[in-house]
Order: structure tokens, then sequence, then C-alpha cells
């Protein structure tokens, strides 16, 4: 990673409404804006045929799966979660870090989780939104690298 | 000291419940200092000392004072730091010996922890008594901790692993299990009580019926020394494990109590410094046990931080303490069994005071989630005995373990988090 690369900002609007908004609540209403997300999240369909051994990501308390998409050289992602918090905390991370470009995902660190303010309200410590992090940085990384090797082989036929 | 220790006769009535015989519960807390602090704004509710017990404050006090005034190594040197310790040390193996029962503090190996003295028998016994063919018996409530020490004597040697049933309610199935207790089996390796479900296991009969047939048996007793007195002659048992920090002792202290014809004809465990009699680079002789198997330099502190903890609950009075807990029980039950999406698993007629419940149409995450947030600690997954929740067909549950500090105006904070849970969730 380069460690002088900068996001542009507006690739981080979600991820600053977030911050605001979580800002602005106490405690127990983040809690309850969490439960929220989470319970909004349900109604937002995910593929249920992604919901296997292929999307879930291991270490959790709970199941988690996440999707991944590459439109234009940029990463989209969509969390599930069996547990109501825990979707609303991967529907946190996936709306807050999509739409962006692998190298501008390598370059989000432990500041911009900690700056969600997520990890000392629930159990899901920042430890596991670290882990959401960093699977999200490995399926774009993994999905720049198949479509580097899909444009070659194209190349080559 | 105005804690337990100074007087356990007073009495209360400040939780509105039993102070019968001498038991205060509210002069016990005193000794916790912990208790009495806050967790998201709210008191703290410890409800999981299934998993590690909190330390009342002569455990910590007690090692503060070897570490501030008699710090040394023990079993070397003739200074008199190290004499001194080492009798101070070796008195906790006395204390352990007579805390069980112990017919003799030789029959006391400390270990690391209740995994370690498991791993012991295994690599031990296991490796020295049994082959290709010979079976070992355990339930179906176990914890990793005494499944896979088997399972790796099961790949080594070849050996049969055979699970006896419980039924629905979480009792051990016991013509299943005598019906185990064939002539290829050699061993049978048991919890006394399971940390999932509660359940005690009818321990007396299980030998005898093993005994019947020559056969030793191993009692996994990490929550059963917690929540009343052991007495390993009366039970006839021929190995005891238990872990220290369960015990309100510190973490690194575990205990095998073994039978002394047993443990004499055990090879060593691990080598080095302190298990040896004379060593050449041709031959080493051993010692005795229990020094045999315990090498190396051990964890002095927290060995004298046990004793610490077994004089505490020893001058409360274990039985004591199972009343308190049988009440707390009841009290638990009677409540978590009047919500409407309450599903206890472990409903044994002889169960501790640990319930593992789920609350139906929520993840037992967001019901903990929850719990946390009103200060009660509770612990929530599959507790180390993944097999036991495929039983129960379950990912996991909730547990709340609950311990002599604990009060039935804490068991009312939890239902009052679980009725927000089920606002919240559903």
């Amino acid at each position: 990673m380069n460690a002088d690369f900068k996001i542009t900002p507006e690739k981080l609007l979600q991820y600053d409404e977030y911050v605001e908004a979580l800002d602005f609540l106490d405690e127990d209403s983040r809690f309850e804006y969490i439960i929220d997300i989470g319970k909004r999240a349900d109604k937002v369909p995910f593929p249920a045929d992604c919901m296997n051994e292929a999307h879930i990501m291991h270490g959790c308390m709970s199941k988690v799966w996440i999707v991944h998409e590459l439109n234009g050289g940029a990463h989209f992602f969509k969390g599930q979660s069996d547990a109501i918090i825990v979707k609303g905390l991967v529907s946190i991370m996936t709306g807050a870090f999509s739409g962006l470009t692998s190298e501008e995902l390598a370059a989000l660190s432990l500041d911009h989780v900690r700056g969600l303010n997520l990890g000392a309200l629930t159990m899901q410590r920042q430890v596991g939104m670290m882990a959401m992090l960093k699977h999200m940085q490995k399926l774009s990384r993994r999905a720049d690298i198949a479509a580097e090797v899909a444009e070659v082989t194209a190349a080559a036929d | 000291m105005d804690g337990i220790m100074n007087d356990i006769s007073q009495t209360s009535n400040l939780t509105g419940h039993n102070v019968e015989g001498g038991f205060d519960v509210e002069r016990i807390r005193r000794d916790f200092s912990i208790l009495s602090r806050q967790v998201h704004g709210k008191p703290l509710v410890y409800f999981d000392s299934g998993a590690s017990a909190q330390k009342p404050r002569a455990v910590i006090d007690a090692m503060t004072e070897v570490l501030q005034d008699q710090y040394t190594n023990v079993h070397r040197g003739a200074h008199y730091l190290s004499q001194t310790l080492t009798d101070r040390y070796e008195g906790v193996r006395g204390k352990i010996a007579r805390f069980i029962n112990a017919p003799s503090e030789d029959q006391v190996v400390i270990t690391r922890n209740t995994t370690e003295a498991i791993n012991l028998v295994a690599a031990t016994y296991g490796r020295s008594f049994l082959g290709a063919g010979d079976g070992i018996v355990i339930s179906a409530m176990e914890h990793h901790a005494n499944i896979v020490p088997w399972q790796l004597l099961r790949d080594e040697k070849g050996i049969d692993l055979k699970v006896a049933p419980i039924d629905d309610r979480g009792v051990l199935e016991m013509e299943a299990y005598e019906a185990l207790l064939d002539g290829n089996t050699k061993l049978v390796a048991m919890t006394h009580c399971s940390n999932v479900l509660g359940t005690h296991v009818p321990a007396k009969e299980i030998i005898r019926l093993a005994h019947e047939r020559g056969i030793p048996v191993l009692l996994d007793g990490s929550q059963s020394v917690v929540h009343g007195v052991i007495d390993v002659q009366d039970l006839d048992v021929d190995f005891f494990v238990f872990t220290g920090h369960k015990l309100y002792g510190p973490n690194a202290v575990g205990v095998l109590y073994g039978k002394a014809e047993l443990l004499a004809k055990m090879p060593p465990y691990q080598g080095g410094g302190d298990m040896i009699e004379t060593v050449t680079y041709e031959k080493t002789t051993y010692k005795d046990p229990p020094h045999r198997f315990e090498s190396g330099t051990p964890a002095i502190v927290e060995v004298i931080g046990m004793g610490a903890a077994i004089d505490y609950v020893t001058a409360i009075g274990m039985d004591k303490i199972a009343a308190h807990e049988r009440a707390l029980l009841a009290y638990a039950t009677e409540r978590l069994t009047a919500q409407p999406d309450i599903r206890l698993f472990g409903t044994a007629p002889e169960k501790a005071a640990i319930l593992s419940f789920i609350q139906e149409g929520i993840h037992p995450f967001d019901t903990a989630a929850t719990l946390d947030r009103a200060g009660v600690a509770v612990r929530v997954g599959q507790h180390c005995a993944e097999p036991l929740m495929d039983r129960l067909g379950v990912d996991g549950t909730l547990r709340a373990s609950l311990a002599m500090y604990n009060t039935t105006a804490e068991i009312d904070v939890m239902i009052e988090a679980l009725e927000r849970a089920r606002k919240l969730f559903t």
C-alpha cells in the first residue's frame, strides 16, 4: 500500500454521513440506530443463493456473508448476517466503503473504522469491524486480479 | 479486612433471600470490588463465572504479598526466601488435598488448568495403557477439553471414542452408558457437571458400574468443584481434574488428582527441570508423583493465590455456597420459564446454577448484546461444546452461570433486559 495515497473526499460521503449520524447520538440511541439499520437491511434483498460457504466471512460469533460486484473499476458490497445488530454493522461497513477502487480500499485503516465509533458500543468490537474491512479489501484485490486475467485471456484470444 | 473472612456469621436481609446459617451474600460481594463497578453506565451483573469467576480480595492480597515481599523460585536454593516460599507453595498442595478429601497431597498434581490435566492423563496413562481397539467412553455433554485430547489419542493409537447419550433434559442415559462399558472399554472420561446444561451426572453410579468391569474413571470437575462439596474418596474416582480460575482463584493453575497406584505407574508428561532425580547424558531418573508430572518453574504466585481461594470458599463453606446457588437457580428458572419466548436447555433434576437458553426468534448474539447494554455479562456461543450444540439442534445459546456472589435482584435485571430485547428485535 502506498502510504501517501489519499482517497478523494467525495468517495467517502456515505461514510461521512454515518460518522455524523453516529456522533450525534448517545450510546443507547446509537445501539438502537444500529438495530434500525439492521432491520431496514432486512428489507433490501440479499441474494439468497449467496448465503453460502463461498460468501461467508469466518471468525464471527454470528454468520456474516458479503457479496461483491466490480463495476467500472469500483467495488460494491452488500452484507448480510443472521443477527440483526451484526446486519446493521455490516450494512454500515458495506455502505460506507462501496464505490471505491481496490487501491482506495487498501488505503482504509483502523482509523476509519474507529471513526465510526461503533467499537465501544457493541460486543462486535473493532476487531470484528476491522475483520469486515479486511475481508472487503481481500475481495476487491481478488476481483481486480480476476478482471486482469480475463482481460489478458481475451486479448490472447 | 471487613469482608467474609473476618466474620461469616453475621446475617443480612439486603437481598431478601437467604441468610440462614451465616451465608451473607452482601458481605461476600464486598470482597469482590469488581462487582461494584459499572458497565455502560449500569451496575455490573456478572453471570459469566462458568467461564471464569471473579477473585476475592483475599486472593489478590495473597498474590500481591508474594510478589512484593516473598518472591523467588521454589524447589531450588537453600536460601531463606526459597525455603519459606517453597513451604508456602507446597502448603497449597495440602490445602487442595484436604479440599477434595484426597488421601495424600502426593496425589495432587499441579497443572496449568483442566485442559492440561486431561492432556496429561491422555499422554501418559492413555499412551501407556491404551492401544488399538480399546475404547474410551465420554458423554454427549463434554467440553472440548474432554473430547479433543482423546481424539488425538484415538488418531495416534487407533482407539475407539464412544459417546454416552443424554435425553432431552440433559440427563445421562444410564442404560446406554452401561451398554458402552463392553469388554473393549478401558477408560471412562466424563464431565461431573456440564458447563452448558449444568447437569450433575450420577458420578458414584457411573464409577461403580465402570469399576465392576475394572474400568478406571476420570471426572472433569471444572464446574462441579465450584458448586458443591467434592470428596474423591467417597466418589472412589480414579482421576479428578479441575481448574483454579473458576474456583475464584487465578488463571494458570489446575489440578489433577489421581489414585496413587495409577500415578505411580504413569510415565512423565513433559521433561525438564524439577521433575528429575538425576540427569546424565546416558540416563535420567524421575521423581515420584506428583513432582514427576511437574516440569519447569510452576505458576508460583498463582498457586498461592489458589490456596487463598480455597481458604476463602472453605471459610464460607461449600455446602452453604451450594445452598445459596440452589436458591438462585430455582428463582432464575422460575423467572426465565415464565417468559413467553425463552427456551431453556438443561432441565435435569440434579443441576448446578448454569442456565443455557435462547430467546425464540432472536439471534443469541442480539440478546447478549442487549444484556450487555444493561450491564449483564453472559456468555454466548457454543461454550466449547460444539457436538452438544448439534445434539441440542442450535448454533449456540446464551449461558448465565451463577456464582456465590450473585443475587435474585441481579436475576431481575437480566429478565428486564430480556424484555427489552424482545421489544427491540421482534
